[in-house]
C-alpha cells in the first residue's frame, strides 16, 4: 500500500473523529481502525506493536478525561459529557495508532516535497542510524567498566556521553564525504523505483475522503446526532449514513497491500 | 590517456603552517590498479581526496597546481560534480551509507544526477550482479558483513558511471574471507572492464599481488613506481618483499608464489627452534565455559590457562567465539556453565583483568593523553605512559592522533588499571607497521613484567612476532592450541608468509635472516 | 541572505505561536460562528505554517555537512528518547540544547524538528501532536542558539539556566494546543465565552494543576545534564565543527599559469545519462544559499568566502 493512502487514511478517519462526540460513531470509527491494524500490522518492525501502547494511551485519555471534570461541580451531564469528550480523543488514538502500525516509517519519509528533500534525508538518516548509536551506547558502556569506570554514577557520564558523540562526529564526516563523492546538491534530482499508486492504494484513500467528506457536510449542516447533548442525559441518535461512513474506513482491511 | 594527473600539486590544511604535499606530480594511466603506500600521516588519505576535489573543496585549506581525473579540473569541478567519473570509498562503508536498503543505497548516487528511472533500475541490476549482491537486495546495509557492506559502498560509488575508482583502506576493516572477495571484485574491474583502481593499504600482504602500480607518499612528496622497487623498502613491504631485501633475491618477490621460486633454489636448512621463555603462575583459567545466547552456543565448553609471561593469540573466523571468549575472560559476562576463575574466584573487572574493546575509540572522552589515562580508577599515569611510549603525546587531545596512536592510547587507558591480565580484541585493524611494532613492544613488556595479554586477532603476521601461544577457534569450540610454529605451521588457511615460503617451523623474516648470518 | 532568513524565520515562528495559541484566538473568532470553525482556523494557521517552513527549509540545499551533521545528531536523540522519561524530563534535550548553542539557532531549530520527527517515526509515534512537537522541541534548539555569555563558564551558566527556563516553556507550549480537547468543558477547560484573560486564567490554573510538576522534573533535568555534560559536549562538537570546516565555503585556490603540454579538458562527462549541467559555472564562486550558520567574508586575492563563522567556538 502507497504510504500516501494509509496518511489519507488516517487523517480522514481522525479529522471525522474529532467531529463528533456520539458513541455510536465513534465506537465503529474505533473499530475500523483496529481492523485495519489487525489485517495490515507489520510483522517484523517494533513500530507494529506501538498500536498497543496507543491503545494503553487511549484508555488513559479517557479516563483521565474524565476524572478531570470531578475538580468542578458534578452531575450526571458533565460526567457523562466529559467522558465521551475522552472518547474522541482515545479514538483518534487508536486511529493513528493504527497508522504508526501499518505505515512504513521510510515510505512516509518519501512523502516529503522535493524542496523538503534534504530534511526528509536528514529524518532518515537519523532513524537508520538511531539502532547504531544505541549500540554505541552499549559499547561505550562496556568499555568504561573494563577498565573499571562505572558510567552509571552522573559524575561518569561524560565517560558515556562524550565517545558516543565524538564517534559520532566522525560518522558524520565520513558520511558528508561520501554524499559529496556521490553527487549530493547537484540540483538535479529523478525517484529510484517511485511507490506506485496501485489500484488498491487509489480505493483505500478514496473511501477515506468519502467517509471524511459524510461527516465534514454533516457538520456543516449542523447534524444534531455529531455532538448529542448530555443536558439532561438522554441515549444519543445515530443516522446510517454515517454509520455507513465510519465503517467504510474498515474497507482498507480487506485489500491486499499488494494488488 | 591518463586517469588521474596531478600536476605541481602543493596542499596545505587549514591551521597547518607546512603543506601535507608539496610540488607533487603523478599520472596514473586507465586501467592499473594502484596501491598508494606509506608511513602514517604522510598525506595518503589527502592524495586520494584530492582525485576527486574533496581536497580542497570538502576539507578547505590551500591549494595550488591541478588536478585532472577523467579530463575533468577539480579546480574548477567539486566533488559533487565529479560524481560520475570518480568513485570514492572511505575507509569505513558503514559510516557512509545514506539510505537503509542495499539496492537504495547503490541507487541514490543516480538519483542525486537525476538519471532517468528505467536507466537507473538497469544500473542498479548490473551493479547488483557485477559485485555479487543480487541476494542482499532488499537487506539493510546495516544488517550485512563487512567484507558485504565493503562491496555494497563500492557498487554504491560506481553506479553513477565512474570508471576511476578510489579507495581508502578497503580492507584493513575486514577478516581475510571478506577481504579477498573485495580485492577479487576490484581486480575484476580492472581486469574485466578496464576500470582503474587507487588504493590505499597499510597492511600490503594481501593487497602486493594485485598492484600494478604502486604509488609511494613520503615527506611530502609522492612517486609512482613498478611495486616491487617501492614495496622492497624493508619497513613498508610485505614479509616476502622484507626477506627478499634481506636476501638479496633479484627481481624483488612481492606475493608468496615469486619467493617460493628464489627459495626454492636454496638448499633446506633446519627451522631454529624458538626461544621463549617459560611461563610462568596460572593468573586466570576457564573450565569448561559455555556461553549461549538466544538458543545460539557462542562458547563451547572451553578450558584455557592464562600464564604470567604469556601472550596467547585467539584466532578463527568472525563468529568463531573470540569476542565472547574475551568478554567472558574479562568478567563482563558470566559463563552460562562452567566457570572462570582468577586467583579462585570470579575475575574482576578492572582489578584482575582488564579488556581493550575492538573499537578503541570507545574508551576517549578526555582532552588530552594524560587525563585519559588519569581517568582510569588507581592510575599509575607516569609509569604506563612510558610502558606504551606515549610520554612525548601525553599533552595532545586523543581524537587528534592516528589510529595506531589511539589505539595505544586506549590500551594504555585500559592497562593502567594494573590488572595483571590484559585482554586486547582485534587490536590491529587499520594500525601502519610502525604503530604495530610499538603495541608488540609495549605487549612483550607487559608478559616479561608478570603480566599475560590476551588478544583476538585475524592478523597473522602479528601473531607469528608477538604470540608466545595460539588458541584456534571454531563455533565456539577450541580446535587447535599450541605455539605458533605449530598451530599456523601447518594451517592452509592462517599460515604466515614466511611459512608459506619456506615451510612448517619458519615463522618471521627476522627469524630466517638471523640464521642466515 | 542571513538578514533574509531571519525575518523568514521569525515570521515562520510567529505563525507557530498562533497556532499553538489558538484557544486563545479563537474566543474572538468563535463569536463570528460555530465551534467548528475553530478547529478550521486551527488547521488553516497551521497550513500557514507548514507552508512557510517549507519555504524556510528548502531555501536552496542544505550541504551534505550539515545533512550529515543533522542526521548523526537526530539519531543520539532518538536514542535517547527511547529508554523513556522521567516526568516530563528526557534525555533527548540535552542534545538539542548542545548542538543549538554550538551550531547557532538555525541549525538547532531543524534538528529540533528533525530529529523529532525521526524519533515518532522509530517508535511509531505519529499523530496530529507531531508538528507541535517538532516546532516546540525546534524552539527549544533555536533559543538555546541565540543565548548570550562568553567564556566557559559564562556559556555553561546561561545554557543551564536557559535548560530550566525552556523545560517549562515547552510544557506550557505543548499543553496549550490540546487543552480545549484535554479539558472540556471543566472549570479548567477553554470556555468560546470566557475572553481572552479568563482563558488565560483558567489555562494557568490547567497548567499548574497538571504539568506545572511533570515539567519541572524536565527543568531540573535539562539543568543537571547540562552542568554535567555541557563542558565536554561543546568541547566536542566546537572540535566536530572546525574538523568538518563548517565555516569554510571555499578553499584557497592560488592561481598558476596553465603548464605546457597539458591534457584539453574532455568535453563530454562520461555519465551513465547526461553531462553534468553545472561543471565549472559555480566552481567556489557564490558561497551556495541555505547553508544556515555561515557566514561568507568578502573575498580578499582568489579567497572566496570562509573565515570563522560566528557560530562556531
Amino acid at each position: 500500500m502507497h504510504p500516501g493512502a494509509w496518511l489519507t487514511w488516517a487523517l480522514c478517519g481522525g479529522t471525522a473523529a474529532t467531529l463528533t462526540t456520539n458513541p455510536f460513531y465513534l465506537l465503529p470509527l474505533g473499530a475500523s481502525a483496529w481492523v485495519v491494524y489487525a489485517a495490515h500490522h507489520r510483522r517484523d518492525h517494533p513500530a507494529g506493536l506501538s498500536f498497543r501502547v496507543f491503545f494503553l494511551f487511549a484508555l488513559a485519555a479517557l479516563a483521565v478525561r474524565t476524572l478531570l471534570v470531578l475538580l468542578g461541580p458534578v452531575d450526571a451531564g458533565t460526567v457523562l459529557n466529559s467522558f465521551l469528550e475522552g472518547l474522541r480523543l482515545a479514538v483518534m488514538l487508536v486511529i493513528f495508532g493504527a497508522f504508526n502500525a501499518v505505515a512504513d516509517p521510510y515510505g512516509v519519509l518519501r512523502l516529503a516535497p522535493r524542496r523538503f528533500y534534504e530534511a526528509a534525508l536528514a529524518a532518515a538518516l537519523a532513524l537508520s542510524l538511531a539502532p547504531r548509536t544505541i549500540a554505541a551506547v552499549t559499547r561505550v558502556r562496556d568499555a568504561q567498566r573494563a577498565r573499571g569506570i562505572e558510567v552509571a554514577r552522573y559524575r561518569m557520564l561524560p565517560a558515556l556521553a562524550v565517545p558516543v558523540l565524538e564517534n559520532g562526529m566522525e560518522d558524520a564526516l565520513t558520511l558528508a564525504e561520501s554524499m559529496d563523492a556521490r553527487g549530493h546538491g547537484r540540483g538535479r534530482r529523478s525517484r529510484y523505483r517511485p511507490l506506485p499508486w496501485t489500484r488498491a492504494s487509489v480505493l483505500c484513500a478514496v473511501v477515506s475522503l468519502v467517509a471524511l467528506t459524510a461527516f465534514a457536510s454533516a457538520a456543516v449542516a449542523g447534524d444534531p446526532t455529531l455532538v448529542p447533548s448530555m443536558f439532561p442525559p438522554s441515549w444519543p441518535e445515530a443516522r446510517s449514513p454515517l454509520l455507513a461512513a465510519a465503517s467504510l474506513l474498515a474497507l482498507p482491511a480487506l485489500l491486499r497491500a499488494s494488488s | 590517456m591518463s586517469a588521474v594527473v596531478l600536476d605541481r600539486v602543493t596542499f596545505t590544511y587549514p591551521e597547518r603552517d607546512r603543506p601535507v604535499l608539496s610540488d607533487v606530480r603523478l599520472e596514473l594511466p586507465e586501467g592499473v590498479f594502484a596501491l598508494v603506500c606509506g608511513p602514517t600521516g604522510a598525506g595518503k588519505s589527502t592524495l586520494l581526496r584530492l582525485a576527486n576535489g574533496l581536497v580542497p573543496h570538502f576539507s578547505g585549506g590551500t591549494f595550488a597546481g591541478r588536478v585532472m581525473a577523467a579530463g575533468r579540473d577539480t579546480r574548477s569541478c567539486k566533488p559533487r560534480e565529479m560524481a560520475d567519473v570518480v568513485a570514492f570509498v572511505p575507509q569505513d562503508p558503514g559510516s557512509s551509507f545514506v539510505l537503509d536498503r542495499v539496492e537504495d543505497e547503490i541507487a541514490y548516487g543516480m538519483e542525486n544526477l537525476g538519471v532517468q528511472p528505467r536507466h537507473m533500475r538497469r544500473r542498479v541490476e548490473e551493479m547488483l550482479d557485477l559485485f555479487g549482491l543480487a541476494s542482499l537486495r532488499d537487506r539493510s546495509v546495516r544488517a550485512i558483513s563487512g567484507g558485504e557492506r565493503q562491496r555494497v559502498a563500492i557498487a554504491a560509488a560506481l553506479a553513477p558511471g565512474a570508471r576511476i575508482v578510489v579507495l581508502d583502506e578497503p580492507t584493513s576493516q575486514l577478516d581475510p574471507q571478506g577481504a579477498e572477495d573485495v580485492l577479487a571484485a576490484l581486480q575484476r574491474l580492472v581486469h574485466d572492464h578496464g576500470m582503474t583502481v587507487v588504493a590505499a593499504e597499510h597492511r600490503l600482504e594481501r593487497i602486493a599481488g594485485f598492484a600494478d602500480v604502486a604509488v609511494l607518499v613520503e615527506g611530502g612528496t609522492a612517486r609512482a613506481d613498478e611495486p616491487r622497487s617501492i614495496l622492497g623498502r624493508v619497513d613498508l613491504g610485505p614479509p616476502v618483499a622484507r626477506l627478499g631485501a634481506a636476501l638479496g633475491w633479484s627481481p624483488l618477490p612481492v606475493t608468496v608464489r615469486e619467493a617460493r621460486r628464489h627459495a626454492a633454489a636454496r638448499p633446506p636448512v633446519a627451522p631454529p627452534a624458538i626461544d621463549r621463555p617459560s611461563p610462568g603462575d596460572v593468573l586466570m583459567r576457564a573450565e569448561g565455559a559455555s556461553y549461549s545466547y538466544g538458543g545460539r552456543v557462542a562458547i563451547d565448553r572451553v578450558d584455557l590457562e592464562v600464564r604470567a609471561g604469556e601472550a596467547v593469540a585467539l584466532m578463527g573466523r568472525n563468529g568463531a567465539g573470540k569476542t565472547t571468549l574475551l568478554r567472558l575472560l574479562g568478567g563482563m559476562t558470566t559463563p552460562t556453565e562452567g566457570r572462570v576463575l582468577s586467583d579462585g574466584a570470579a575475575p574482576r573487572t578492572g582489578r584482575d583483568v582488564a579488556l581493550c574493546p575492538q573499537e578503541p575509540e570507545s574508551v576517549l572522552f578526555r582532552s588530552s593523553v594524560r587525563e585519559e589515562i588519569e581517568a582510569t580508577p588507581g592510575a599509575q599515569t607516569d609509569r604506563v605512559l612510558d610502558e606504551f611510549g606515549l610520554t612525548d603525546l601525553s599533552a595532545l587531545h586523543p581524537r587528534d592522533l592516528s589510529a595506531g596512536q589511539r589505539l595505544l592510547v586506549a590500551a594504555a587507558a585500559v592497562a593502567a588499571t594494573g590488572a595483571p591480565v590484559l585482554l586486547l580484541d582485534e587490536p590491529t585493524r587499520g594500525l601502519d607497521p610502525e604503530a604495530k611494532e610499538r603495541l608488540v613492544a609495549s605487549m612483550r613488556r607487559r608478559a616479561s613484567a608478570g603480566g599475560a595479554v590476551v588478544f583476538a586477532t585475524h592478523d597473522v603476521e602479528l601473531v607469528a612476532s608477538a604470540a608466545t601461544r595460539v588458541v584456534m577457534l571454531a563455533a565456539g569450540q577450541v580446535v587447535a592450541e599450541g605455539s605458533p610454529e605449530e598451530v599456523l605451521g601447518d594451517s592452509a588457511v592462517f599460515a604466515p608468509q614466511t611459512t608459506r615460503v619456506f615451510g612448517p617451523g619458519w615463522l618471521t623474516p627476522d627469524q630466517v635472516i638471523a640464521s642466515v648470518r | 541572505m542571513r538578514a533574509l532568513r531571519i525575518p523568514l524565520l521569525a515570521a515562520a515562528n510567529l505563525v507557530g505561536l498562533a497556532a499553538f495559541s489558538w484557544p486563545f484566538v479563537a474566543p474572538a473568532l468563535v463569536s463570528m460562528g460555530g465551534r467548528g470553525d475553530v478547529l478550521l482556523v486551527t488547521i488553516a494557521l497551521f497550513l500557514c505554517l507548514g507552508a512557510l517552513l517549507f519555504v524556510e527549509l528548502g531555501r536552496g540545499a542544505l550541504g551534505a555537512k550539515q545533512v550529515a551533521l543533522l542526521g548523526v545528531l537526530g539519531a543520539a536523540m532518538v536514542a535517547l528518547r527511547l529508554p523513556g522519561f522521567i516526568a516530563g524530563f528526557s534525555a533527548m534535550f540535552i542534545v538539542v540544547l548542545v548542538a543549538g548553542n554550538a551550531f547557532g539557532p538555525a541549525f538547532g531549530f531543524l534538528l529540533g524538528a528533525t530529529g523529532t520527527f525521526a524519533s515518532g517515526l522509530f517508535v511509531g509515534g505519529l499523530g496530529p501532536w507531531l508538528p507541535f512537537q517538532m516546532v516546540a522541541v525546534g524552539w527549544v534548539g533555536l533559543g538555546a542558539g541565540l543565548l548570550p555569555g562568553r567564556g566557559r563558564r559564562g556559556r555553561l551558566a546561561a545554557l543551564a539556566l536557559y535548560g530550566a527556563v525552556s523545560g517549562f516553556l515547552f510544557g506550557v507550549v505543548m499543553n496549550l494546543w490540546f487543552w480545549p480537547f484535554a479539558a472540556g468543558s471543566s472549570a479548567l477547560g477553554w470556555a468560546a465565552d470566557a475572553g481572552f484573560t479568563g482563558n488565560l486564567k483558567r489555562y494557568a490554573a490547567f497548567y499548574l494543576a497538571t504539568s506545572f510538576g511533570w515539567d519541572a522534573a524536565r527543568a531540573a533535568g535539562n539543568v543537571v545534564l547540562v552542568l554535567v555534560l555541557g563542558h565536554p559536549l561543546l568541547a566536542s562538537l566546537d572540535r566536530a565543527a572546525r574538523r568538518m570546516q563548517l565555516d569554510v565555503t571555499a578553499p584557497i585556490l592560488e592561481a598558476d599559469e596553465e603548464p605546457a603540454g597539458w591534457p584539453r579538458p574532455r568535453s563530454d562527462g562520461r555519465g551513465v545519462e547526461e553531462s553534468p549541467d553545472s561543471r565549472g559555472q559555480d566552481a567556489g564562486e557564490r558561497p551556495r544559499r541555505g547553508d544556515p550558520w555561515k557566514v561568507p567574508q568578502k573575498a580578499d586575492r582568489l579567497r572566496l568566502g570562509g573565515g570563522k563563522g560566528e557560530t562556531v567556538g
